[in-house]
């Protein structure tokens, strides 16, 4: 123990470890063993036939594909939105920031059910996209509305404070050197805001490929083509399979892990480049 | 000239933070701009940068004009008090950057970097982050950087603000031998006065918005113009003076005066601690005798003593040691005189050593007597209640505090009477006399005049203080005292001015060029003597008229006009304005009256 043991102005190091401990197990580790247990306990052959069902590898393309879009569309209007909340004084901006975090607040069931009102064929903006032969409710691109609008305050909110961050004067100084507006972008704000971007699209795919209340109302759920993993991982529930449900769900489990650990391995590896190294 | 600013004005929220300020830099010149905080250095600074839109004005670098060019094609180098380092970049990197942003070969880029790490002495920094190195070197890199896209000119905002005493000596002298070696006009903002007179080729001093006095450090040390700039170089102490042809003396004259008796002006003169002689009886004194005084508080200072001694005997007012202004109100009444301050060498000490209680004789080895024509106020009325009620006016409050002078009350029974031929002949009031507008108030003005008043301001106590400054001269001759009136009250009012010109539209050809000679004269005299630059108006038309329309505006503005007087004529003089004299509630107006 004495081993670990780091010199702190606080102290309860052994307190504070032994509670974490407890915590994420009882938490996070031991319903994620049971889930392993019971996900690996059919045979390979009968795992390969679950896993690898047609419908079954549509849902991954659709959740992890629509997460991915969703948390690139959250990334970049996520950040104007975050620059917009920053730079600029305007009425009504106190209310705007506020607004944001309103997805977090909001059941996503309800948020699912007033954007299929909006969104289906004889909606409000749906009524108008039908004339441009477009139909978001009911599709895929109904899926990464939904996620679009649940993953954006994690986004907005990472980005902020990394933007108030960035000194006017580095701004000021680039523009005397010389630097367009284009180049000071690029060169400056972009490189100091970029982890904190990446943070926020970290946890808005997260979120997204989890994404299971708002997704169902307007995804129309038609197996192999609107029909995410968590929707297939409830069928599998409600007609008591309980082990291909399982099994569906370390599937996910172990995808989302290695997309967000190496989306981690990347961030670190930034963190070093322009910080760390430095140390 | 290298940089050039013509009357450049910026303002936020309708408060002007630059206010006409108007300078030029010489090639190679090294300028210090001085000033306490929030005087407008920095945004005059970041203004020549073009980092700062100007409201008002024009910029030029090297003859070109860049009042409305960006600041990435203004070509100068920019030094942040916070270095203003791109963390994320290596030092190389960041040295490089204006080269890489102008798509410069990379051995260019390099031979460019070696160089300027040269200059610098950090050689062999090229890889390492800013966060790895020192505060004072970060700083020789943010020079290094502000310098690769060779610039011709070098702005540097409070360059070794953040810096600690030793390493910040260390910098000074490099960046004094940087200049010096690339011959590059700099500009640098401090509010360091040390700082200041060590790099400096030379010193402008700001305050409130505007450029006071600009000159060589001991040109400006020995012989200022203004009271701040007297004060805020080093420290001095102000003395009212009164000057008649038989010299300068610090004993007010007594009133009335003899029949026989010189005419005696009021004078403001600088004295510095280190000029005061100090000496146990009056005729031990080398210097001219300034006064008695009791020594209040004795330091030992290292090289020097400091002491500050109380003035005993009356009539020298005004001090610099802070707090004293605030103290001498108190101390009006009683026998008390001003705090002065003093600082003697050992030597001095040891042959007159003293204690607090001890009662010396002063004396002044040097004196400067500032420029300014305006040296105190005296508000004149009928009653005492009536003095300490316009003695509270706002605008004379502010005026007699910024100018660090007192507000004398003079209690004259007759005030607004007409002349009745046989009285004793009652002393001009000192300083700028200051009476109520308001019904009677122009003969209240003309009782004044009539007096030997030279400066009048009518003035309703209720009002605050003005928020702009119009000035206008009835005549050539009246041009240029009013121009010296106006300059040094406005170094006081952190307000926009303007100089009005009424041409009479019946003015033939010639005549309006030889008036407008006159007033370019007048304007650059008071810009050379004074310090001040006014922006200026040109209207034709009826004075009375165009003045009465220049002040009909909501906001109150004061209004300093220039008359040519002889004692007998004063009242028909002051027609055209008397109206504004005799409203309740009107505008200020201050009048100059031009010698005959």
């Amino acid at each position: 123990m004495s081993r670990f043991r780091q010199p702190s102005i606080l102290p309860g190091f052994g307190l504070t470890l032994g509670f974490t401990t407890f915590f994420l197990s009882a938490i996070v580790l031991i319903p994620l063993a049971a889930l392993i247990i019971k996900g690996s306990s059919p045979s390979l052959a009968e795992l390969k036939e679950i896993l690898l069902d047609p419908r079954a590898i549509a849902s991954y393309r659709l959740s992890f594909g629509a997460a991915l879009l969703a948390a690139v569309v959250n990334a970049i209007f996520g950040f104007i939105v975050a620059w917009t909340l920053v730079r600029y004084e305007f009425p009504g901006r106190r209310l705007v920031d506020a607004l944001i975090d309103l997805p977090f607040a909001l059941p996503t069931a309800v948020s699912g059910i007033a954007l299929t009102a909006v969104f289906a064929p004889n909606g409000w903006l749906g009524l108008k996209l039908a004339s441009f032969g477009v139909q978001v409710a009911y599709t895929w691109i109904g899926v990464v509305v939904a996620l679009i609008l649940i993953g954006l305050p994690f986004v907005v909110r990472s980005v902020q404070p990394a933007l108030v961050e960035v000194q006017r004067d580095l701004e000021d100084a680039a523009e005397t050197l010389g630097a367009s507006p284009w180049q000071i972008f690029r060169r400056i704000i972009l490189p100091a805001v970029l982890p904190a971007v990446l943070t926020g699209f970290t946890l808005a795919f997260a979120r997204g490929i989890g994404e299971y209340g708002s997704v169902v109302f307007i995804s129309g759920n038609l197996p192999m083509k609107t029909e995410i993993t968590p929707l297939l991982i409830v069928i599998k529930l409600e007609q008591f399979e309980y082990q291909a449900a399982a099994a569906l769900g370390l599937a996910m489990l172990v995808m989302s892990f290695i997309m967000l650990f190496a989306i981690n391995l990347v961030q670190a590896w930034g963190r070093r480049r322009h910080v760390a190294a430095g140390r | 000239m290298s940089i050039e600013l013509d009357q450049v004005t910026k303002r936020y929220q309708g408060v002007p933070v630059v206010n006409d300020v108007s300078i030029s830099v010489a090639e190679g010149e090294f300028l210090v701009l001085l000033g306490p905080s929030g005087s407008g250095k920095s945004t005059l600074l970041r203004a020549i940068a073009g980092l700062t839109e100007i409201n008002r004005g024009r910029v030029s670098l090297h003859g070109r004009d860049v009042t409305h060019v960006n600041a990435r094609e203004r070509e100068v180098g920019f030094v942040f008090q916070h270095y203003a380092l791109f963390r994320h970049m290596t030092i190389g990197e960041n040295i490089e950057f204006a080269l890489r942003v102008r798509h410069a070969k990379a051995a260019e880029r390099r031979a460019r970097r070696q160089e300027l790490l040269r200059l610098v002495a950090l050689e062999g920094m090229d890889d390492r982050l800013p966060a790895q190195l020192s505060g004072g070197q970060q700083q020789r890199i943010a020079v290094a950087r502000a310098l690769a896209h060779r610039p011709k000119v070098l702005l540097m905002d409070e360059p070794f603000g953040a810096l600690d005493a030793k390493i910040r000596e260390e910098l000074r002298r490099t960046i004094r031998q940087i200049q010096r070696e690339l011959g590059i006009s700099t500009i640098l903002v401090t509010h360091d006065q040390e700082e200041a007179f060590a790099l400096a080729d030379r010193i402008g001093v700001m305050h409130q918005g505007r450029l006071l006095e600009c000159g060589k450090p001991d040109d400006l040390y020995t012989r200022p113009a203004t009271r701040f700039v007297s004060t805020f170089l080093g420290a001095a102490n102000l003395l009212l003076g009164y000057r008649s042809k038989d010299g300068i003396r610090f004993a007010p004259p007594v009133n009335p005066a003899p029949a026989d008796a010189p005419p005696v002006y009021e004078i403001v003169t600088v004295l510095r601690p280190e000029e005061v002689e100090m000496a146990s009886e009056r005729k031990e004194l080398k210097a001219t005798f300034v006064g008695h005084a009791r020594v209040e508080e004795v330091l030992f200072g290292g090289a020097v003593e400091r002491l500050r001694v109380r003035m005993q005997d009356r009539g020298t007012v005004a001090s610099a040691v802070k707090g004293a202004a605030a103290s001498e109100k108190g101390a009006a009444a009683s026998d008390d005189g001003t705090l002065i301050e003093v600082t003697r060498t050992l030597p001095e000490k040891r042959q007159l050593p003293v204690t607090p209680g001890q009662r010396v004789a002063l004396g002044a080895r040097r004196i400067h007597v500032l420029p300014t024509p305006v040296s105190s106020f005296s508000v004149v009325a009928a009653t005492e209640e009536d003095c300490a009620r316009i003695a509270a006016a706002p605008l004379l409050q502010a005026l007699s505090t910024r100018m660090v002078t007192r507000v004398n009350h003079r209690v004259e029974p007759t005030i607004g009477e007409p002349p009745t031929g046989k009285t004793a002949r009652a002393l001009a009031p000192p300083g700028v006399a200051a009476v109520e507008s308001g019904p009677g108030g122009a003969a209240r003005v003309e009782w004044l005049l009539r007096h030997g008043a030279s400066q009048v301001l009518c003035l309703d106590p209720e009002r605050p203080v003005p928020t702009r400054v119009v000035i206008h001269a009835a005549s050539d001759a009246a041009l240029r005292p009013t121009m010296a009136v106006a300059s040094s009250l406005l170094r006081n009012l952190p307000v926009e001015a303007a100089f009005l010109d009424i041409q009479s539209p019946s003015l033939p050809e010639e005549g309006r060029a030889t008036q407008l000679r006159h007033l370019l004269d007048a304007r650059s005299e008071a810009a050379a003597v004074h310090g001040l630059d006014v922006r200026t108006e040109l209207r034709f038309g009826d004075s009375a008229t165009e003045l009465s329309r220049e002040l009909a505006a909501e906001d109150i503005a004061l209004l300093i006009v220039g008359l040519p007087l002889a004692p007998t004529d004063a009242w028909q003089k002051l027609l055209p304005i008397a109206k504004l004299l005799d409203a309740r509630g009107g505008d200020p107006v201050l009048i100059v009256r031009a010698a005959t």
